[in-house]
């Protein structure tokens, strides 16, 4: 009986939802919302993910860079949020994610333009995340010659890079040698 | 020093080869492989102690044997009020022992140690050592195709060229049940999966009529490989979230114990703030949980409305929980060091609203399901755990609690900011399901007030720690806390290139599940459900069972309307003119 009691005195306790929206806390954890526009291709979110939710990776032909999102890996911890440096990636307040049959539903994937190395003429970062860094390069305030070494040098890719460095080292060792 | 007690009484039996102290209050002792059954026994027996855990670890690689590290918590047998340790001696004590890799045996602890047995079967499984003269050493982890001679803890053995072959599909084997001695015992298998939970068991009952005379089960099938998971390819940040995936319930739990062993062993000090969030969560959970399980046991006995009131006061935990966590769940908060997300004063305001809105509801349906008299008669005397057999088998939990002993790691072991915490360690006379749902309820009125106390003392400063500690391989330590099931235990040990080398995470209800068996002798199949549920390993009834009369070979399929029907109204059963 009391407990017939207690259902008349709280009412009705069921959310209106579905047929209403159902609002969530500040600060709730929900799908990761993906900015396009604002994604540099850092790769950074795809390293941070415990669960390989998020990967960055190259596409087959290797002239762009794909980000890939699967909705069905994710947990909802908020790594990939804390890590990009322009909050292209955030988590929302979305929680309703299921989708019907098909699988492929859960992903998101996004291609990036890539730019080539000055020196071989490979593909190897995107052309975002080149322009990302000589903006940032200009805010630092260096001198105009010192924000040109510093362009030349991002726009080389790692592998020249490398071969650079082995050249300017032995340059400067042999020259010890001889003397 | 700690534990010196334990170690001059041992070494007027044992020799002892070495002592380890890491951090103070965990020692850890090396003995002979001879001396390890005795060795245990008599800090189990003769000085209090309670089998925790059992870490069987792969040290060819450091050291050339298999070793083994049975950790008990000193805390005193508990049999009786006065029968416990002072706060200053309790401590942990690890014997540890080496096992030659040319020679993987060692003589059973289980014999002296019953709480042993299903650590000693893991072993075999995952690691291959073999224990002598182990009463039970059917398989407990891997599946019954599983191949001969393929352990998957080895640190070799997962390289794809020596995997042998599984079993053909029609050559598998099947497993051996025990079936206990004597004709005309019906067989009731329940299971393969209990359906509201998704947990896969596999239950047998053994009955005389109506009355289960003996149980057995089959475990495991969903023995996810985490820990070897997390060895090979986990960092210490991703771990927080794979250890937070052991359970759906209680993951905050081992998410922070995961984390909290990795501090412990290189003696990393969590900002108090950091403490006091850890401990806040841990609570919620412990609400939700409990509310889950004592609306789930007033649901197998048919009390529907109770039910739904106790869910309807649940959702106030869950928005408690997205308050401090961002998710219904307390998910994704914990990294080594400290916490993720802060909590502000707004939050907190809101919190103890929701808290005090809580306790009168709580206190309201608790009273109305206590009023109900044929409630409680279904509850009072049903599955008993008897006060020694859950002494024998190390149980942990509501479950030990409402068989009268007074066993809470948050009080034996203090973590955290529960120095700083009152609270009363509730326990229960009676080891029946009435008993445990008092334990739950009792504690629902703590966790709130352990809340309260938190918020209102919330220290202030940093959330996490500043990062100058290095992970020093082949440290080692066990982290404890009290998830809503009982004490989590998670030992870790460090390895090379901030990795872990070895992770062993033993959930709560592993250590309840051997002496299930004893709670179910007597009781009649109607209370099975129910005393599994009392239990809490999130449990449901099953599907449909199917009953074979072993002697008259007949059989007959009960649907989960009939067997419902039947523990509601314990009227025609439908086991008549088997
Ligand atoms: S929320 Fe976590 S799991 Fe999901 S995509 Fe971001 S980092 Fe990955
Ligand atoms: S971290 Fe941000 S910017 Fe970098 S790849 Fe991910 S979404 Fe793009």
């Amino acid at each position: 009986m009391k407990l017939l009691d207690m259902t008349r005195k709280y009412g009705n306790a069921t959310y209106e939802y579905p047929f209403a929206p159902y609002d969530v806390a500040d600060g709730f954890r929900g799908k990761p919302e993906y900015d396009y526009d604002k994604c540099i291709g850092c790769t950074a979110c795809g390293v941070a993910c415990p669960s390989n939710a998020i990967n960055v990776e190259l596409n087959e032909a290797k002239d762009k860079l794909v980000w890939k999102f699967d909705c069905g890996r994710c947990i909802y911890c908020g790594r990939c949020d804390e890590v990009c440096p322009t909050n292209a990636v955030m988590l929302g307040s979305n929680f309703e994610t299921a989708v019907r049959f098909n699988k492929e539903d859960l992903t998101e994937s996004a291609e990036l333009e890539l730019e080539c190395c000055q020196n071989c003429g490979k593909k190897f970062t995107t052309k975002r995340l080149i322009a990302y860094c000589i903006e940032n390069f200009k805010k630092v305030g260096w001198s105009e010659s010192v924000i040109q070494e510093k362009t030349k040098y991002i726009k080389t890719c790692p592998v020249c890079k490398k071969a650079d460095s082995v050249e300017l080292v032995s340059k400067h060792f042999s020259k010890g040698v001889k003397k | 020093m700690k534990g010196d007690i334990f170690i001059n009484k041992l070494k007027e039996k044992i020799t002892i080869k070495d002592i380890y102290r890491m951090p103070e209050e965990q020692i850890t002792i090396t003995v002979d492989r001879s001396d390890l059954p005795e060795t245990v026994r008599m800090l189990y027996y003769d000085m209090g102690g309670w089998l925790v855990t059992m870490i069987p670890n792969d040290e060819r690689p450091l050291n050339g044997n298999f070793v083994l590290y049975y950790t008990l918590s000193m805390e005193g047998g508990k049999m009786s009020p006065d029968d416990e340790l002072p706060a200053e001696d309790k401590c942990w004590m690890t014997v540890k022992v080496y096992i030659p890799a040319n020679d993987p045996t060692y003589p059973s602890v289980t014999r002296l140690v019953p709480a042993a047995v299903w650590y000693e079967r893991e072993a075999y499984d995952m690691l291959g050592v073999v224990a002598e003269g182990l009463p039970d050493p059917r398989r407990l982890v891997v599946s019954d195709d599983w191949p001969d001679g393929l352990y998957p803890m080895r640190k070799d053995s997962m390289e794809y060229n020596f995997r042998p072959d599984p079993y053909a599909h029609e050559d598998e084997p099947d497993y051996k049940f025990n079936h206990p001695e004597g004709g005309g015992l019906v067989d009731v298998p329940l299971g393969p999966l209990h359906i509201t939970s998704d947990e896969p068991g596999h239950f047998r009952l053994y009955c005389e009529g109506d009355q289960i005379i003996d149980a057995d089960y089959r475990l495991f099938y969903q023995h996810r490989g985490m820990e070897k998971l997390a060895e090979n390819r986990m960092n210490y940040d991703q771990m927080g979230y794979l250890a937070e995936r052991v359970c759906g319930i209680c993951g905050y739990a081992h998410a922070t114990a995961c984390i909290e062993a990795a501090e412990r062993a290189v003696d990393m000090e969590v900002p108090r703030r950091a403490q006091a969030l850890r401990i806040i969560n841990q609570e919620i959970e412990r609400l939700h949980s409990h509310m889950l399980n004592i609306g789930l046991a007033c649901e197998v006995t048919g009390n529907i409305n109770a039910f739904m009131h106790i869910f309807r006061i649940r959702e106030f935990s869950m928005e408690l929980a997205q308050l401090i966590s961002g998710g219904r769940k307390t998910y994704g908060n914990v990294v080594v060091g400290g916490m993720r997300r802060d909590i502000n004063g707004k939050g907190i305001k809101r919190g103890l609203e929701l808290l005090e809105t809580m306790e009168t509801q709580l206190r309201e349906v608790w009273d109305a399901v206590m009023d109900d008299e044929s409630q409680v008669d279904r509850w009072k005397g049903v599955g008993i755990l008897d006060k020694q057999v859950a002494r024998d088998f190390s149980a942990v939990g509501p479950n030990v609690r409402g068989s009268g002993i007074k066993r809470d790691t948050r009080y034996d072991h203090p973590y955290d900011f529960h120095d700083e915490i009152d609270f009363e360690v509730c326990y229960e006379e009676g080891g029946d399901v009435f008993a445990r749902e008092t334990v739950r309820y009792r504690e629902l009125l703590q966790s709130i007030s352990i809340i309260r106390q938190c918020f209102e003392l919330m220290p202030t400063g940093d959330i996490v720690a500043p990062q100058n500690k290095i992970i020093v391989p082949q440290a080692y330590a066990l982290a404890n806390n009290e998830a809503p099931r009982g004490e989590n235990i998670h030992w870790i040990m460090h390895g090379g290139a901030q990795k872990v080398y070895r992770w062993r995470c033993r959930a709560a209800t592993y250590n309840n599940w051997p002496s299930l068996r004893f709670q179910f002798r007597n009781n009649t199949i109607a209370d099975a459900a129910l005393i599994v549920c009392s239990m809490d390993p999130c449990y449901s009834c099953t599907d449909r069972v199917t009953v074979v009369d072993v002697k008259s070979k007949k059989s007959k399929i009960l649907t989960h309307s009939d067997l419902k029907r039947y523990s509601q109204t314990l009227k025609n059963s439908p086991l008549r003119g088997m």
